[in-house]
């Protein structure tokens, strides 16, 4: 419990300081921070439309970032994501434009995306836990190859004929999510991420020996080998289960809000996915919280951005600023104990 | 000396009434006031959790105390880094070494001093020729400290110090790392040191040592200082007992019956870290409720030959059989479940996860079986029981079963291992070094333990590089040496001048 509290006072205390720091920011560029800070609010959580697409936003990132703490709570980097996340759109795309209008369409394809995201985390997966290789390169660089190869599979082979653009073909109606709220673009992927998946990988985590195995080998991995645990063995299944649910968060972009498969079908959110992670301290419960204060800040600042005149870089900015700020806040923490500013 | 004013000019440190609570509550020094004299080896004696390292940390500056007074040849001062320490000219050999492997004597020394921008390492060189020379030290300063044995390590340590200017030297624990023979080497070179005007605090809980090298001893328990003595007005007993502060637990001699064999190594090769040949064709067994000890200075092949019995290192060829079953070569998992429990030497990199908790740590090598778990689901409820078990029979003190094993002290952490050793019903149990690094009671207390296994018919094998503890405990002492078994004695009779011989490769 103890450690519940710290990691929720570290995450409050490296957004506060990011949000101030953003503050600076805002007077330099002319802007009334606290006004700014009132529009992201609006923006994300203004009325019942803002809400769902805040969720909508969520979504992915939510999916990503879980698959990244297991990852990382093994101490295996993957910042892969982006291309895992890629491929396994590309993969489930495909599935369901083979599979044609069919009542299994929809879970197949997402399965199809499942394991191809998983099949791309395999390959850095192999090199760490086998040869050892440094799954930050690998995984990093394992990323262009991916976009750059669907880039160009939609711009030949896979590009549907009827647009000018270089996306693939319509996926069949049965492959869609259907919308749970009316006129908005909530759509069912958005429940079974937040309800299923969610509380699926807390589970994972918390209650399996794999979820044990895994904290073990993250923290001493000798003792864990020790232990009679197969130190690689457990590499290899967190860092495939990561590329996992990336991939899933690719295909629950193309059925939930693209409808095709586009070169443009993430916006970054395998390297959000990080941010999110860090943030929530690879706890499933403080990941959902981050991905929903991510994409409040995400949507909330295209609002702020109209409404004040100021650039939309600024989120960017704040998702910067946030990493560096988590990643000091354990010294922070420690000086504020220091010095009796808080309770211990 | 008996001129009080005289006395008191003498003192190069003292500390008055230093006290520390821990932010655990762990309350390490409760009133430590000492003084050293110039020119003296003090040693400080205590348990594990005594507070000595404590009071070393605070004179170094490397933690601040609650309260207290420090003056460095009369005058009051604060000493609140390392940096500071060194400008006072107090130096510490700290127990683990901090020497950077890679890089020689010289490099490493220099990284030690204040540095221009340009970096003169000649100059540093002759300095350390010197230094080495007016202590009667050979020492390349061109090796590679990866290279130098551990006994070579702890002099580049001194002549460290000494390049610092040190007055007031620090040794904590030195000879725990030590063979005999280093020892012996240690202790003239700290003779050396005091006959050149050094003043001298020396860190240990060993009775025997501190007997026989130390002008005066003081002897600390729980966090105060209990008595300052003379070695000639006391003796090993008396010290013990202050140590421990009630009477000393006796060790119970006892019958030797063993039952049939179960544990069976023949012809055993393995490689070492560095490809190199680490055991030797090593052949031999363990019956049922007997220990076997393996004696030798360490690096002779020991650490491998533990680490091939317990699949953690590749067999290259050879044979583990246990029970009649083919362990060679089988992984940790399968010989744990096999029933073959180990007692690693390296608690913290391998025997613990030091950030997981006190039940986490327990069921390490259980987890994956019921009752912990079932279809992969942990069930916390019966782990729970089971660490709070654990926890009242093996006596570890701790507030909780969930708070982190980095938080417990050395004793508890092995009274923690040996616990989840013995939890899971093992035939044989590979202890490697247990003792090391622990506290008179607790020794005695992991002692009797491996005895009242032993009468259950458990099969112990017991590496060691206390000779004392292996001659103590064995019913059979095999010698290691170079990676072979060079000798075998039994416990009735036992010729130390025979194993002292044939530890150091002498026919």
């Amino acid at each position: 419990m103890m450690e519940f509290y710290k990691s929720l006072y570290r995450a409050l205390l490296a957004i506060a300081i990011s949000f101030a720091i953003t503050s600076i920011l805002f007077v330099l560029t002319g802007a009334n921070p606290f006004l700014a800070y009132y529009y992201i609010f609006f923006g994300a959580f203004g009325d019942l439309l803002l809400i769902t697409e805040t969720f909508v936003r969520a979504t992915p990132i939510l999916l990503v970032s879980l698959g990244l703490a297991i990852s990382f709570k093994c101490k295996v980097w993957n910042i892969g994501a982006e291309g895992q996340l890629y491929i396994g759109a590309m993969i489930g795309t495909l599935a369901a434009l083979s599979m044609g209008e069919s009542s299994l369409t929809l879970l197949i394809s997402i399965l199809f995306a499942i394991l191809g995201g998983a099949a791309w985390a395999s390959i850095p997966a192999f090199m760490k836990a086998r040869l050892g290789i440094n799954e930050v390169i690998t995984t990093f660089l394992m990323n262009y190859v991916a976009i750059n190869l669907i880039q160009w599979l939609l711009a030949f082979p896979l590009k549907s004929p009827e647009t000018l653009f270089p996306e693939s073909a319509r996926i069949p109606s049965s492959a869609i999510f259907p919308i749970i709220i009316n006129h908005t673009r909530f759509h069912l992927g958005i429940l079974i991420s937040f309800l299923i998946i969610l509380p699926l990988m807390y589970f994972l985590m918390m209650k399996t020996t794999f979820g044990f195995k895994v904290k073990a080998v993250g923290e001493n991995p000798e003792a864990a080998r020790y232990g009679g645990i197969n130190v690689g063995r457990t590499i290899f299944i967190a860092l495939v289960i990561s590329g996992a649910l990336a991939g899933m968060a690719g295909f629950f972009e193309v059925s939930g809000i693209q409808y095709r498969m586009r070169p443009t079908i993430s916006p970054g959110y395998g390297y959000t996915g990080i941010v999110i992670a860090l943030l929530g301290q690879n706890n499933p419960i403080g990941i959902a919280f981050a991905s929903i204060f991510i994409a409040a800040i995400i949507n909330g600042s295209s609002t702020m951005s109209r409404m004040l005149n100021q650039p939309q870089g600024i989120v960017d900015f704040i998702q910067g600023v946030l990493i560096i700020m988590i990643l000091l806040s354990d010294m922070i923490l420690r000086y504020l104990e220091k010095k009796e500013l808080i309770l211990r | 000396m008996t001129n009080s004013s005289s006395f008191s000019n003498n003192i190069v440190l003292c500390v008055k009434d230093i006290k520390k609570v821990y932010p655990n509550g762990v309350v390490a020094n409760d009133g430590v006031s000492f003084s050293l004299l110039k020119g003296e080896i003090h040693s400080i004696l205590g348990e594990n959790g005594a507070g000595k390292t404590t009071l070393i940390k605070i004179i170094t500056g490397c933690i601040t105390p609650d309260s207290g007074e420090i003056y460095v040849h009369g005058n009051r001062v604060n000493i609140n880094s390392p940096m500071d320490a060194i400008n006072l000219k107090i130096g510490v050999i700290h127990q683990h070494f901090t020497l950077i492997p890679s890089l020689t004597v010289a490099e490493n020394i220099a990284l030690s001093l204040p540095l221009n921008f340009s970096l003169d390492l000649e100059n540093i060189k002759k300095k350390i020729r010197d230094i080495a020379k007016s202590i009667n030290l050979e020492i390349n300063p061109d090796a590679k400290i990866e290279e130098l044995s551990v006994g070579l390590r702890q002099r580049v340590e001194i002549i460290k110090i000494l390049c610092q200017d040190a007055e007031i030297l620090i040794f904590d624990e030195p000879t725990s790392v030590l063979t005999p023979l280093e020892v012996k080497k240690l202790f003239s070179m700290i003779r050396e040191l005091k006959s050149r005007g050094k003043s001298i605090i020396l860190i240990t809980h060993k009775v025997k040592e501190a007997l026989s090298i130390s002008d005066r001893i003081t002897i600390m328990r729980r966090g105060r200082i209990i008595k300052t003595l003379t070695p000639s007005e006391t003796n090993e007993d008396e010290l013990a007992f202050l140590i421990v502060g009630d009477v000393r637990p006796s060790f119970i001699a006892r019958e030797s019956n063993p039952g049939e064999p179960l544990l069976i190594v023949k012809n055993l090769k393995v490689l070492g870290d560095r490809k190199e040949i680490a055991v030797n064709g090593v052949s031999f067994f363990i019956r049922s409720g007997e220990i076997v000890g393996i004696a030798g200075v360490a690096g002779n092949g020991q650490k491998e030959l533990v680490e091939a019995l317990t699949g953690l290192r590749r067999v290259e060829s050879g044979s583990i059989i246990f029970k009649g079953m083919d362990l060679t070569n089988k992984s940790p998992r399968f010989i744990i479940r096999s029933g073959i429990a180990y007692i690693p030497e390296d608690r913290i990199r391998r025997g613990v996860i030091p950030n997981l908790s006190v039940a986490e740590n327990l069921i390490l090598k259980s987890f994956d079986s019921p009752p912990y778990s079932r279809s992969m689901i942990m069930n916390r409820n019966i782990i729970e029981s089971f660490a709070q078990n654990l926890i009242n029979i093996f006596g570890i003190v701790t507030p909780n079963s969930q708070i982190a094993v980095r938080n417990l002290s050395g004793g508890n952490i092995q009274k923690l291992i040996v616990a989840r050793e013995l939890s899971n019903h093992a035939n044989v149990l590979i202890a490697e070094n247990p003792s090391a690094g622990l506290d008179v009671r607790s020794t005695e207390t992991l002692h009797q333990m491996l005895s009242d296994l032993r009468s259950k018919g458990i099969g112990i094998l017991l590496i060691s590089a206390d000779l004392d503890e292996i001659l103590k405990l064995s019913d059979r002492v095999l010698i290691m040496f170079n990676g072979r078994i060079v000798g075998e004695l039994d416990r009735n009779n036992i010729d130390m001048n025979k194993v002292a011989k044939l530890m150091l490769g002498a026919t």
